[in-house]
C-alpha cells in the first residue's frame, strides 16, 4: 500500500499530461475554422511547392558503414568488459582477448580484400581502370 | 585453462580456426576447389584430434563446456555430417553463384555451433551454440540471394529463429531468478534438495517452446517445410541434420543433468508434443507432391519418435534413453543426409529436382541414384535391414518398457502412415518415364564426388542395419558416462 500512495503523485502528473495533450489536439479541431484548398495538405518549405516524394533510394554503401559500425562497435564492448577485469584474468584473459583481436583483423582483411570497402560503382571502376591505363 | 583443457577442446576450437583459415584464404584468393580441400581438411583434422580429447574425457573444460564421450559422440557425428555436406555442396555450387566460396565459411561456423552445443553445460554456452548455429543457418538458406524462395525461406526462418530464441531467453531468466544458477549440474543438484516448482517448470517449458521451433515439433512447425523446400537441397541436409542431432543432444542433457525429469507435468507436455508431431507430420506429408516438402514433414515427424524416446527416459533411467536417443538420431542423420543427398545431386545441372515428376522413371535413367535414394525412404520408413530399422525398434522397445502404450501406438499408426508416401516416391521412380515432360528432368550427368559420398553413406545405412552390434556396445558404454 505505501508504494501506491507513493505513486500517487506520479499517476496524477501522467494523467495531466495525458489531458493537456488531448485537449492542445482536441480543441483547435473544434473551434478553429477550416479551410480546404488545393494545397492545405501538402508540406511547406519556404514557398516552393516540393518535388517528388520521400521514397529515395539512398545509396547501398551507407547501409554497409552501418553495418561494419555495429560489428566493429559491438566488439569493443567486449574488448571494455575485458579490459575492466584486466589484472583479474590475468595471462590467459590475455591470450584470450589476443586471439579475440587477431580474429578481428583478420575479418577486416577479408572485408577489405573482398573489395566491401571500395565503394565505388561497378561502372565507376570500370571507368577508373581506363583512365589509368 | 590447464593444458589438459585445451586438449580436450581441441575439435572445436580446430573447426574455429579452420572457419577463419577459410575466410583468410578466400579473401587471399578466391579458388573454388582451394576453399573446399581447406574445409575438409580443417574438418578432418578436428575429427582426428577426437581420440586425444576422448583420453582426458570426462572433464570440465571451463564451467561452461563439459567434455565427455557424451559430448564428443556428438561432436563427430556434427562433424563427420559437415564432411558429407561439404561433398554434397562442392559440385552443387559449382556452377551457381557469383560468389560460391563464403558457403564454407557459414558451413564450419553451423558446425562450430553445433559441436558446442552438444558439450555445453551451461546456459551460457547453450545460448551462444544455438545462436552461433541459427544466424549461420539464416544466411546459408538464404545463401542464392538472387532467387525468390530461398530469400523467403531465409525471412521466415530468422524471424521465428528469433522468436524462439526470445521464448528460450526468457525461459533461462525465469529459472535463473527462481534458483539463482545457470549450470546444469548445479541446477540439477539444487532442484533434488529444494522444491521451486512453479516458476522452473515455466522456464523449462519456454525452452521447450524454443527448441520446440528449432527441432520442428508440433504445434512449433510451421516454418519447416518452406524452409526445407526454400533452401538449396545441400543446406537442406544441413538444416535438417546438424541443427536437428546437436540442439536433441543438448536437449537430452539438459534433461538427464538438471533432473528435469522429476517434473511429472513435464512429461505430459512431451507426450502432447511427441503425439502431435508424429500425428501431424505423417498425415500432412501424404499431401504434399514436392519432394523437399515430403521429407521435411517426415522430419517433423522423426523428431517425435525422439521425443517418445526422451520420454521413456523418466520411467527406464537416463542411460537407455540416451542410447535410444543417439542411436535414433544417428539413423535419422544417415537416411537424411541420403535422401536429401540425392536431391542436391539431381539437382546439380540446373533446377531443384524437387517435384514428384522430376522423380520419375530414375530408376530407368539413373539405376545407381534411384537405388541410393530408395534404400533411404526405405530406412526413413523404418524396413528391416536398413538401420532405420534398428532406429525404430529402439524407440518402439523403449516406449513398451516404460508402459507407455499411448506412444507405442502412435509410433506404430505413424509408422504405417509414413510407408505411403515414402513408397511413392519410390513407386515414381519405378514408372517409365515416357510420358515426362523432358523439362523436368535433370539433363546433367550426376557429379562424380556427391556419387560416391552417397554410396558411403548407403553403405554405412546397410552396415548399420545389419550390423548394428558393435555400434550399440559403443552406445552402451558412452551412455553411462552421462549424469
Amino acid at each position: 500500500m505505501a508504494q501506491t500512495t507513493a505513486l500517487w503523485p506520479l499517476i496524477i502528473y501522467f494523467a495531466a499530461v495525458l489531458v493537456v495533450v488531448g485537449v492542445m489536439l482536441g480543441l483547435p479541431n473544434l473551434l478553429g475554422q477550416r479551410s480546404r484548398g488545393k494545397a492545405t495538405v501538402e508540406p511547406f518549405e519556404s514557398g516552393i511547392v516540393p518535388v517528388g516524394d520521400t521514397k529515395i533510394r539512398f545509396s547501398v554503401q551507407f547501409y554497409l558503414i552501418a553495418i561494419f559500425f555495429v560489428i566493429f562497435d559491438l566488439e569493443a564492448v567486449y574488448l571494455f568488459a575485458w579490459a575492466v577485469a584486466f589484472r583479474e584474468s590475468g595471462w590467459a584473459g590475455f591470450i584470450e582477448i589476443v586471439v579475440f583481436i587477431f580474429v578481428l583483423i583478420a575479418a577486416l582483411a577479408y572485408l577489405w580484400l573482398i573489395g566491401a570497402l571500395d565503394w565505388r560503382t561497378r561502372r565507376q571502376r570500370r571507368v577508373e581502370s581506363k583512365i589509368n591505363n | 585453462m590447464t593444458a589438459d583443457a585445451l586438449i580436450a577442446l581441441l575439435p572445436i576450437m580446430v573447426v574455429a580456426g579452420a572457419a577463419i583459415v577459410v575466410m583468410l584464404a578466400i579473401a587471399v584468393r578466391r579458388n573454388y576447389r582451394l576453399t573446399v580441400i581447406l574445409t575438409l581438411l580443417g574438418l578432418v583434422t578436428a575429427l582426428a584430434t577426437l581420440p586425444l580429447a576422448a583420453e582426458r574425457a570426462p572433464l570440465a573444460a571451463t564451467e561452461l563446456m563439459r567434455i565427455d564421450r557424451y559430448a564428443l559422440f556428438f561432436i563427430g557425428l556434427v562433424l563427420a555430417t559437415g564432411v558429407a555436406v561439404t561433398l554434397l555442396c562442392y559440385d552443387y555450387f559449382a556452377k551457381r553463384e557469383e560468389q560460391k566460396e563464403e558457403i564454407y565459411i557459414l558451413l564450419l561456423t553451423t558446425l562450430l555451433g553445433g559441436a558446442v552445443l552438444a558439450a555445453s553445460s551451461h546456459f551460457a554456452s547453450f545460448f551462444l551454440g544455438l545462436e552461433t548455429l541459427s544466424v549461420s543457418l539464416f544466411a546459408m538458406i538464404a545463401y542464392p540471394i538472387k532467387e525468390r524462395l530461398p530469400l523467403e525461406a531465409g525471412i521466415k526462418y530468422m524471424t521465428l529463429s528469433g522468436a524462439a530464441s526470445a521464448f528460450l531467453l526468457f525461459g533461462m531468466a525465469l529459472i535463473y531468478a527462481e534458483v539463482g544458477v545457470l549450470s546444469f549440474a548445479e541446477l540439477g543438484r539444487l532442484s533434488a534438495t529444494a522444491d521451486f516448482q512453479p516458476s522452473v517448470l515455466i522456464g523449462i517449458v519456454m525452452i521447450i517452446v524454443g527448441l520446440g521451433f528449432k527441432l520442428s515439433l508440433v504445434p512449433f512447425h510451421l516454418w519447416t517445410p518452406d524452409v526445407y523446400q526454400g533452401a538449396p537441397a545441400p543446406v537442406t541436409a544441413l538444416l535438417s541434420t546438424v541443427s536437428k542431432s546437436a540442439i536433441f543432444a543438448l536437449l537430452l542433457r539438459y534433461f538427464v543433468v538438471s533432473g528435469s525429469y522429476s517434473y511429472e507435468s513435464l512429461s505430459a507436455v512431451l507426450t502432447f508434443i511427441a503425439v502431435a508431431s508424429i500425428l501431424v507430420g505423417n498425415l500432412l506429408a501424404l499431401l504434399q507432391d514436392n519432394v523437399k516438402r515430403i521429407l521435411a514433414y517426415s522430419s517433423i515427424a522423426h523428431l517425435g519418435y525422439v521425443v517418445v524416446a526422451l520420454i521413456t527416459g523418466r520411467v527406464l533411467g537416463s542411460a537407455f534413453a540416451v542410447e535410444a536417443v543417439a542411436f535414433y538420431l544417428v539413423a535419422y542423420v544417415v537416411s537424411t543426409l541420403g535422401a536429401f543427398g540425392v536431391v542436391a545431386v539431381l539437382s546439380v545441372g540446373g533446377d531443384e529436382a524437387e517435384t514428384l515428376a522430376a522423380y520419375q522413371g530414375l530408376f530407368w535413367r539413373n539405376p545407381g541414384l534411384a537405388s541410393i535414394f530408395t534404400a533411404s525412404l526405405l530406412s526413413l520408413a523404418g524396413i528391416p535391414l536398413t538401420v532405420g530399422f534398428v532406429g525404430k525398434f529402439y524407440v518402439f522397445s523403449s516406449g513398451v518398457n516404460a508402459d507407455l502404450w499411448l506412444l507405442v501406438w502412435t509410433v506404430v499408426i505413424g509408422s504405417g502412415v509414413g510407408l505411403y508416401y515414402y513408397l511413392r516416391i519410390v513407386l515414381a521412380m519405378m514408372k517409365s518415364a515416357d510420358g515426362v515432360a523432358t523439362a523436368a528432368v535433370p539433363a546433367a550427368p550426376a557429379p562424380l564426388v556427391g556419387c560416391l559420398t552417397l554410396t558411403v553413406l548407403v553403405a554405412l545405412l546397410l552396415w548399420l542395419g545389419v550390423y548394428p552390434g558393435a555400434f550399440m556396445e559403443m552406445l552402451q558404454s558412452l551412455s553411462k558416462t552421462l549424469s
